[in-house]
Formats: C-alpha cells, sequence, structure tokens
C-alpha cells in the first residue's frame, strides 16, 4: 500500500514518461499564458499564489520537460486544487474552441495525473497517505467524526425495508452513508413514493474517485472493479447516484478503466427527480417556508453542465423564495470540500466555504440549499456562523413531499446515532432534524 | 433517458463543410481532423462537446449581463424606424 | 547560469522579518512561475531569468521595506501584478527580487458620493466590477484582457480599453494612486494633491509621468478609480466590405462622427478576414465577399443609444458596409472582453495546426498611413514565414485610440504565431528581427512602437531613444534622479544608458 521509496534513476524515467505524454497539453496552456482561469479558481481567491494556478500547472510540465524542475519541486503545488474544474472549463482553449478543436484544456486530469506521479514517486501528502490506507479495510472513506466500518454500510437505510440488488442501483456516497443520512433517507424515500423500483449493493465501497482524485490510482481502479462486479452479480442495469462526486467518478474514471464494456447507465438524482416532478409522479404538496439560495456544486454544474434540475426542482417546491445566483457567476464559487483539498489545507478550505456562505449571506436568506452532500458539512461549519442554515436539496424535497427524510433525530439507527452523538461531542448544530 | 451511458457517448459521424471544416452535431463546426496530425485531438465524448457549446453561449449572455442592463440590436432598431415613419407618414 | 538563490541568508532572512517567512517564497516552482508572461518567450533560455526570490507584500509599509533592502544590498526589484502583459515588462531581466501584488487586492473603500472606488493593485477588473454591480457603477476599463489582467498593471504598462473612445484609458480612469518610490518613499501621485481630483493644475503632472513607468519608476500599492453610472444599454454592430479601401473608409467615417456614445471601432482587414475564416471561435462562414470587417460598440442610456445607433447604422450602409446581424454582431463584441489568441489557432503552411504563442504588434499609428503599413507589415511577415517555418500571420486589426475623441489614430495590430516548442537561438534571433523590422516601419510613417504594452522588449527597447528622440534624455535624467542604484526593473526600455557617463558614446 506504501509507494516504494524515492529512487531518483527509476524516477527519473517516470517523470520522463509523464511529460511526454503531458508536453502537447502543457504547451496548448503555456504557449497562451492566458490566465483566464486565475480568477474563478476558488483557491487562488484566496491564497493569490501563481504556484496554484492551472498556469503553473502546465508550466511546471514544460519546465520539467526541459530538465529545470523535478517532480519533487513542484508536489506541493498540486496539492492546492478541489478539482472544481472551474479552469478547465473558463480557459478560452475550451471555452471557445475545444469544441472546434476537438481538444480542450484538461486541468483536472493534469492534476490528478501530476499527484499520481508525486505518488508513485514516493511523495506522498501525509494525510492523504492516512485517508487511503484507512479505506483499504474500512472499504468506505473514514469520513472522520464517525465510525465507519464495511458492515455499516447500509445502517442508515434500517426501517426502510429496501431491498438488496435489482436493475436499478441506488448508491449512496460514503457522507451520506455514515455522517449526514439524511440525505440518504430523503433520496430513498422519495424514489419510493415516485414509484422507483430499486435496491441497494451486497457490498457497496466507496466508489474510489477520492483515491483516484488524490493520486492513488490503482487503489481507486481495485474498488471500480469490485463495485462494477457487484454490479453486475446484482443484474444492475442502471446505478442512481446522489452525490456530483460518484456521479464523476461513474461516468468518467469508470470508463477509463473500463472501456466500452462499461455499459452500465448511471443516472443522477437531480436530472431523474426533475423528470419525475415534470410528469407528476411526485406531489410536492407541503410548504417549506423558507428563503434560500442554491449552491451549485462544481461537480455537476462545471464538470458536467447539470445546473437546470436542481433548479427545476427547487422551483417546483411551494412555500419557498429562490433568490438565484446564475450558474456562471457561481463558476468561481466553492464548497472547499473536492480532492482532498479540505484534508491537506483545512485553513484554506475554512475561507474558501466562509466566502461561499458570506455570499448566501449578502442575499439576505435563511438557507443555502446544495446538491452535494459533501460540500453541506464544510458550508454547515461556516454557515453556523453566520446564522444561515445548509440544507440538502433532497432533504427539501422530501419536507415538501410529506416524507419523513429526517434520520438524524432518530437514534435508533446506528449510523444515525454515532453522528448524533458526535454532533453532541462537538456540540455542532446539524440542518436537518433540528426544525 | 435522463442518464448517461458509455456507447451513447461517441460523436456522430462528420459531414463535410469544406476543406477546413466538418460538422457532427448539429451547428457545431469542427476541424478537419486531418489538419491534427501533429497535435493530437482527443477523445471528447459527447457530453463534453455540447457542455462546452451551451457553456460558450452562457458566457456570452453572462457577459453581456455584466456590462449593460440590456443588449440593443440593430434589427430592433431599424424595426422601431420603420414604424416610426409609417406613423409620421400616417399622421401627415 | 544556475538557477541557485543568489541572495545571502542574512538578506532571506531580513525579507523573512520584514514580510512573515510565508510570504518569502524561494523554491524553484515559485520562481520559476513568475519568470514570463504570455508574450513569446525564449523557453529555451527560461533559466536564464529566473528570479532570486518571490515575495508577496500586503502593506505599502512591507512594499516599502523591501525596495529600502533592495537599495542596500542593490539587488534588482521586479513588481508583477497579473503577469499578462504582452511586452516583457514584468520579466526579471537580472533577476532579483519580484514583488508579487496579488495580495493587495482589497477593495478599501466605495464612494458613491464622489464617485470613487478605492482599491489594491493586485485586484482584477472584472472581479471589482463584480462587487461594484449592486451599487449600479462600473469601472469601466476593458482590455482583451479583463476577466484576468489587474489593476497594478494596468497602470504599470498604461493600459488601454476597448471602450475608450468612451469612457477613457486607465490614465484616464486612475485617479490618483499610493506610490513608494524607487528609494523606498511612500508618496501621493495624481494631478495635484488632492486624492479624489481628476483635474489639477498644481505643480507637476506627476501621474501622467508614472503611469505606464513598468516598474522603473517605483510601484502603486493603491489606487483611487474613476465610477461610471451602469451602462442601460449596449449595441454592437458589425459591417463586412468587399475590400480593405472600404472598410478603411468607412472606419474614418465611423470614427469621425461625433457621437458620444461611441465606445470603439476596429478594423479588421483581409488577412484577418482569412485566419478567422479558417478557424474562428464561433467558426462563422461568411461568403469570399466579405473580405475586410468593422466592428463597433455603444454604451450609455436606452435615450442616447438608440438614436446614436440609427446614425451609426446609416453611416455604416453609407459608406459601403453590410451589417453581418445581430447575432454574430452581439456574439462576437461580446468575447472581445476576453480576447488574448488561441495557441491552435496556429497553422503551418502545409494547413496542419501546432500551438503557437501570440505576437501582438500594438503600435499606435494615424489613420492617414494605416492603408501603407498594413502592406509593409505584412510583406515583412511572409519573408520571415518564407525563411523559418515556425511563424504564422494572423492578421490585423485597427482599433480607435484616442481618447473620447476617436478617428485620429490608432492602435494597430498584427497578430503573429510563433511555434514555441521549435524555438532556438537562430530563430528566437530571426524573430527579434523581424520585431524590429516592424517597428522600424512604425517609425517611418511617425507612429509610436507601443500605444499600450510598454517598448519593455526586445525589438521594441533598441528603438525608444530614437523615437522619444530628446525626450529620451528627460528620461534618463528623471530616472537617475529618482533611482540612483538601478534597482527597479533594471534594464528596461534601455534605460541603463542613465547612469552611464557623460560623453561615454552611447546615450
Amino acid at each position: 500500500m506504501t509507494a516504494p521509496p524515492y529512487d531518483p534513476m527509476r524516477d527519473g524515467n517516470l517523470q520522463r514518461e509523464f511529460t511526454e505524454q503531458w508536453s502537447d497539453a502543457a504547451y496548448g496552456c503555456f504557449s497562451s499564458g492566458h490566465k483566464f482561469c486565475r480568477e474563478v479558481c476558488p483557491v487562488m481567491q484566496v491564497t493569490r499564489n501563481e504556484n496554484h494556478t492551472p498556469t503553473a500547472f502546465h508550466a511546471n510540465v514544460v519546465a520539467m520537460e526541459q530538465g529545470n524542475l523535478t517532480i519533487a519541486d513542484v508536489a506541493d503545488d498540486y496539492v492546492n486544487c478541489t478539482q472544481c474544474g472551474a479552469c478547465e472549463l473558463r480557459c478560452p482553449n475550451t471555452l471557445f474552441t475545444g469544441d472546434f478543436y476537438r481538444n480542450r484544456t484538461q486541468t483536472v486530469k493534469l492534476v490528478k495525473a501530476m499527484r499520481a506521479l508525486a505518488v508513485d514517486s514516493g511523495i506522498e501528502q501525509p494525510n492523504w497517505k492516512r485517508w487511503v490506507e484507512a479505506t483499504v479495510d474500512r472499504k468506505s472513506e473514514p469520513v472522520i467524526e464517525v465510525p465507519v466500518e464495511q458492515e455499516h454500510v447500509a445502517d442508515w437505510a434500517h426501517g426502510l425495508d429496501l431491498p438488496i440488488g435489482g436493475e436499478t442501483i441506488l448508491f449512496v456516497d460514503c457522507e451520506a452513508a455514515f455522517f449526514r443520512t439524511s440525505v440518504a433517507r430523503s433520496t430513498a424515500q422519495i424514489l419510493k413514493a415516485a414509484g422507483i423500483e430499486f435496491g441497494l449493493m451486497r457490498e457497496q465501497w466507496c466508489c474510489g474517485g477520492p483515491a483516484a482524485e488524490m493520486g492513488y490510482v490503482n487503489h481507486a481502479r481495485s474498488f471500480a472493479e469490485h463495485n462494477v462486479a457487484d454490479w453486475q452479480a446484482a443484474g444492475a442495469t442502471r446505478i442512481i447516484t446522489l452525490d456530483p462526486h460518484d456521479y464523476i467518478t461513474f461516468t468518467e474514471d469508470y470508463p477509463a478503466y473500463f472501456g466500452e464494456a462499461y455499459d452500465i447507465e448511471i443516472v443522477h438524482i437531480t436530472e431523474l427527480l426533475a423528470e419525475l416532478v415534470r410528469e407528476g409522479r411526485i406531489t410536492l404538496s407541503q410548504p417549506v417556508e423558507r428563503v434560500v439560495t442554491y449552491h451549485d456544486p462544481c461537480r455537476l454544474n462545471k464538470r458536467k453542465g447539470i445546473h437546470e434540475s436542481p433548479r427545476e426542482i427547487l422551483r417546483a417546491i411551494p412555500g419557498l423564495v429562490f433568490k438565484d445566483v446564475d450558474h456562471v457567476t457561481q463558476w468561481s464559487y466553492c464548497s472547499g470540500a473536492g480532492a482532498g483539498f479540505a484534508i491537506e489545507r483545512p485553513e484554506i478550505a475554512a475561507e474558501i466555504s466562509r466566502r461561499r456562505v458570506a455570499r448566501a449571506a449578502e442575499l439576505e436568506v435563511d438557507t443555502l440549499v446544495s446538491a452535494c452532500v459533501w460540500s453541506e458539512r464544510p458550508l454547515s461549519r461556516a454557515g453556523a456562523e453566520e446564522g444561515i442554515e445548509v440544507m440538502d436539496l433532497m432533504e427539501l424535497v422530501a419536507q415538501a413531499a410529506g416524507l419523513d427524510g429526517h434520520g438524524i433525530g432518530d437514534t435508533s439507527i446506528p449510523a444515525v446515532a454515532a453522528v448524533a452523538g458526535a454532533d453532541r461531542n462537538r456540540g455542532a448544530t446539524n440542518g436537518a432534524g433540528t426544525r | 433517458m435522463v442518464g448517461f451511458k458509455l456507447s451513447l457517448q461517441k460523436p456522430p459521424e462528420a459531414k463535410r463543410i469544406n476543406d477546413d471544416v466538418i460538422m457532427r452535431f448539429d451547428d457545431v463546426y469542427e476541424i478537419a481532423p486531418e489538419k491534427m496530425q501533429i497535435f493530437p485531438q482527443q477523445d471528447l465524448p459527447a457530453w463534453d462537446t455540447l457542455r462546452i457549446v451551451a457553456s460558450r453561449w452562457d458566457h456570452l449572455d453572462w457577459m453581456h449581463a455584466h456590462w449593460a442592463d440590456s443588449t440593443l440590436g440593430a434589427e430592433e432598431i431599424e424595426a422601431g424606424a420603420d414604424a416610426a415613419t409609417e406613423t409620421e407618414t400616417e399622421a401627415r | 547560469m544556475s538557477t541557485a538563490v543568489a541572495l545571502s541568508d542574512p538578506v532571506l532572512d531580513e525579507l523573512r522579518a520584514i514580510l512573515g517567512d510565508d510570504h518569502v517564497l524561494t523554491g524553484l516552482s515559485a520562481r520559476y512561475n513568475r519568470t514570463r508572461v504570455p508574450s513569446p518567450f525564449p523557453v529555451h533560455r527560461w533559466k536564464d531569468y529566473v528570479p532570486d526570490v518571490v515575495v508577496l507584500p500586503r502593506t505599502a509599509e512591507q512594499v516599502s521595506a523591501v525596495v529600502k533592502l533592495a537599495n542596500r544590498y542593490r539587488i534588482p526589484v521586479v513588481p508583477r501584478a497579473g503577469g499578462t502583459g504582452l511586452a516583457d515588462g514584468a520579466v526579471p531581466l537580472r533577476r532579483g527580487i519580484i514583488v508579487d501584488v496579488k495580495l493587495m487586492n482589497q477593495i478599501h473603500e466605495i464612494d458613491l458620493v464622489d464617485r470613487t472606488v478605492t482599491v489594491g493593485p493586485g485586484i482584477n477588473m472584472l472581479k471589482l466590477n463584480e462587487e461594484l454591480r449592486k451599487h449600479g457603477v462600473i469601472y469601466p476599463d476593458d482590455p482583451a484582457s479583463y476577466p484576468c489582467s489587474l489593476v497594478g498593471g494596468r497602470i504599470g504598462t498604461s493600459g488601454w480599453s476597448l471602450l475608450g473612445s468612451r469612457y477613457g484609458h486607465t490614465r484616464d480612469l486612475v485617479i490618483s494612486m499610493q506610490w513608494v518610490l524607487p528609494n523606498g518613499e511612500i508618496v501621493h501621485i495624481g494631478d495635484g494633491g488632492g486624492r479624489k481630483i481628476r483635474k489639477s493644475s498644481t505643480g507637476y503632472q506627476l501621474k501622467h509621468l508614472f503611469m505606464g513607468a513598468q516598474g522603473t519608476l517605483g510601484i502603486v500599492t493603491q489606487a483611487t478609480l474613476e465610477l461610471v453610472p451602469r451602462p442601460e444599454v449596449e449595441f454592437a454592430a458589425f459591417f463586412a466590405y468587399p475590400d480593405y479601401q472600404a472598410a478603411w473608409e468607412s472606419t474614418g467615417a465611423l470614427a469621425r462622427s461625433g457621437l458620444a456614445t461611441l465606445a470603439g471601432v476596429v478594423l479588421f482587414d483581409e488577412w484577418k478576414l482569412r485566419y478567422l475564416r479558417r478557424d474562428d471561435e464561433a467558426y462563422i462562414p461568411q461568403p469570399d465577399d466579405v473580405q475586410a470587417v468593422v466592428a463597433t460598440a455603444m454604451y450609455g442610456t436606452r435615450d442616447e443609444v438608440t438614436p446614436a445607433a440609427r446614425r451609426l447604422m446609416r453611416i455604416g450602409h453609407e459608406t459601403g458596409g453590410r451589417y453581418l446581424g445581430d447575432e454574430i454582431s452581439q456574439g462576437d463584441w461580446a468575447s472581445r472582453h476576453d480576447r488574448y489568441a488561441t495557441p491552435l489557432h496556429g497553422r503551418l503552411r502545409d494547413g496542419q495546426v501546432v500551438p503557437m504563442s501570440w505576437h501582438c504588434e500594438d503600435a499606435a499609428l494615424n489613420y492617414s498611413v494605416l492603408p501603407q503599413v498594413r502592406e509593409e507589415w505584412h510583406a515583412i511577415a511572409d519573408r520571415f514565414i518564407e525563411r523559418h517555418g515556425i511563424f504564422d500571420d494572423w492578421g490585423m486589426f485597427a482599433y480607435t485610440n484616442g481618447a473620447y475623441k476617436p478617428g485620429g489614430d490608432y492602435l494597430v495590430e498584427i497578430d503573429i504565431g510563433i511555434w514555441e516548442q521549435k524555438l532556438n537561438d537562430e530563430n528566437w534571433a530571426a524573430w527579434v528581427q523581424c520585431k524590429r523590422e516592424i517597428t522600424e516601419v512604425t517609425l517611418k510613417y511617425g507612429g509610436s512602437i507601443t500605444a499600450c504594452h510598454g517598448s519593455t522588449r526586445e525589438g521594441d527597447a533598441e528603438y525608444v531613444p530614437a523615437e522619444m528622440g530628446g525626450g529620451f534624455e528627460v528620461m534618463k535624467a528623471i530616472k537617475l534622479a529618482l533611482d540612483p542604484n538601478n534597482v527597479m526593473n533594471p534594464g528596461k526600455n534601455e534605460l541603463d544608458r542613465s547612469y552611464q557617463p557623460v560623453g561615454s558614446g552611447e546615450g
């Protein structure tokens, strides 16, 4: 599991292979040097350190190719990225001509690849290393603050009578399975109320996305292989994701691992739910009296272009006053939670969250609604300072549909009990379940 | 279907527009691939091309709104001018 | 040449004492990534220019202390705001200390009564305007680098704005500055002494002297900027012409129209149309009888823009222009606010795509000579392309240049692509020679080497004394008086000559 010690001879080759593979992409950026990416980057907005720009990420490759820099000189730079995708979308080489040339800026892929080169060269970030090691036995993300055990991965579903297996599987992100279980419970109950038949995996492991984001490619792949085998054994033809991180992993990482053999349908919950609302298959009749604004999750909005379905759903909830901020302005917003950034750079991540919540506060809302369970923990912490509650879209929909989506209150559920205990110890308020 | 399926991400067949340009998706021009032999093209799935095109229009709209409360078009002005002339003629 | 830090430990310790450990960067990647700017760069000689250390100040006092230290130890200081300039102003020719001002990006004050906003030099105009929007005002400084350039660099270069015919350029929009002189003193620089006074006749007009000094006369640490009402409407109209001559005449007529809401007129020549025709961002196929294009834009209240736009359309039609329609006009205009060149528009002679770095020539020339300059510049470019296959001619633009009163002079741009991956000493030298020939044409026709980027690059800088004539002696005297130790961005603009003893030949 631990990477071998740094060997300059061997790693000279690794580095050469890397720069050969990335040289064209690096010059695609280096030749322009525009830096239109810089001001949309959530990390740059806080640190103002040019080392953390996509420009530097690409220029480093050129410098490495020329023998001026080595992986040891630059590894640290690439820690400073949430892989939100704002930069590579905003880059004119993508936005204006990526479709014309069928060649776009791929900063996220570069950051992942450079992190992998660092790991393979024996340069590991201490907290990421611990994080990934923790998933070896537990099969799910550490989640922190809450114990994670494989046998408890479906405890959140206690009392919901969900089958195992079937044509449609609901994949429940680790953070929702163990921490913010109300998101999982809300989603499951909404799907049932709309008449969607689905089951859970026999043995759900972490999607492997975070490990890949941190540079632990083989580890990520082994998780992917397990999950896909489980889906096949379950007879699944469709996977529903409730978190954008999983949606990205299943629609980008898994195709890269498995190629054409990978032909399962991946549906994100907001797209499905918007369709169900449109078709009247779920009725949202209970007013939810809140003044809200919506946080476009980076991995839905910037990375996948999904920004309409969550808004359609919000507009269908009665009683809500919805003060929107358009999805292009939100290219420069982020919670700071992605790609392990909050684990290695917690102060910067907290500042990014603080700024996101401050934007919401300017609108005089009482609630910030997100559609990404990973964003909700840091945003909730920042929200507590501003008196703004952070809710997940599914929690609001469950309320509007008159469903009991809240899990936090019911301490007979083991996963929930652990969370409630952790909450009490922290003395923090948590969104769902306090109303 | 609102989901993602890998088999549906292959871009459509190319239609030749001229020596330099082809078209796969409606109204989305692309460079003729034979011009990219030195600098390679990428394997962009359909969703990615469509995301880029939609984002570009969204960005341009955003830029208009950033600079001014509304955009005036010449077609609108000239229509207005014609209407004004007609009214004057009638008034006389 | 080694990239080991040439500064001694005591110097680094002093810097850390001034700025804090976290804000003194000696790592290789910190220094490599603050060496170049977007203009074509001799990549094969990157290590020759890598600075010794990078500092990230937060206050004017820190900047002052760094500059004083630099004087004590005779270390070059190179200020760096966005690093998005196109004339190497921020490239450290002699290494030294990079003073990276990006952390000084606060909005210090918004005064809606006296119509100013006061900011740090590290703030970007787009981000500033996002904040100003809720107050119904805007800071209308709009270069092609609008989403990424920073106020400090706009001042360092005396920037040009796409909306200059209406709102003026950076020097018209910056009211006054807090400035760290080359000796470390912190002073007010403006028109006279009032921080929010736009026009004064007290003393010397210092603001104009320091504007565009490219870091050679010190560092701006705060700027008080003009606010204008957010425009009610934006109007853009693009016209097509069957030949350049008609387009040029139409440009003249439009620019001379006297319409106060006119923000700018842009003339695209035939080479630019051929370039757009092969690979423009929106790829809009145009018939062969479209040989040149003129773009126009207007901003203001609906009441004033609507009749002005009607007149503009009439002038365009009467001078032979065919309107290209709302979709092209509006779409292309909206893309002009972030319009640095795309590398993949580079083509070899056989039509193959290669990523090219972008040289953007920015001479200022009078209306009357635009057609001749166009012919001579393209002929020069053609020769170099034939001989060294790594260059590409992306055509020319001419933009109205004079603030508020467009028509007399133009920012004239020829865009040359350079396949950076293939640069070596020989073709780099050829490139510099090409640049020199372009500059010589500019001076021959009574123009100015640079409307807005700066004259600090090889290929331009050698001609600064020739262009300035006797004014160069004044420049040298000022440089010597203000920066006796030559610490501020040394080597730029031929200002080393300020330090040569009188009668020593050159200078």
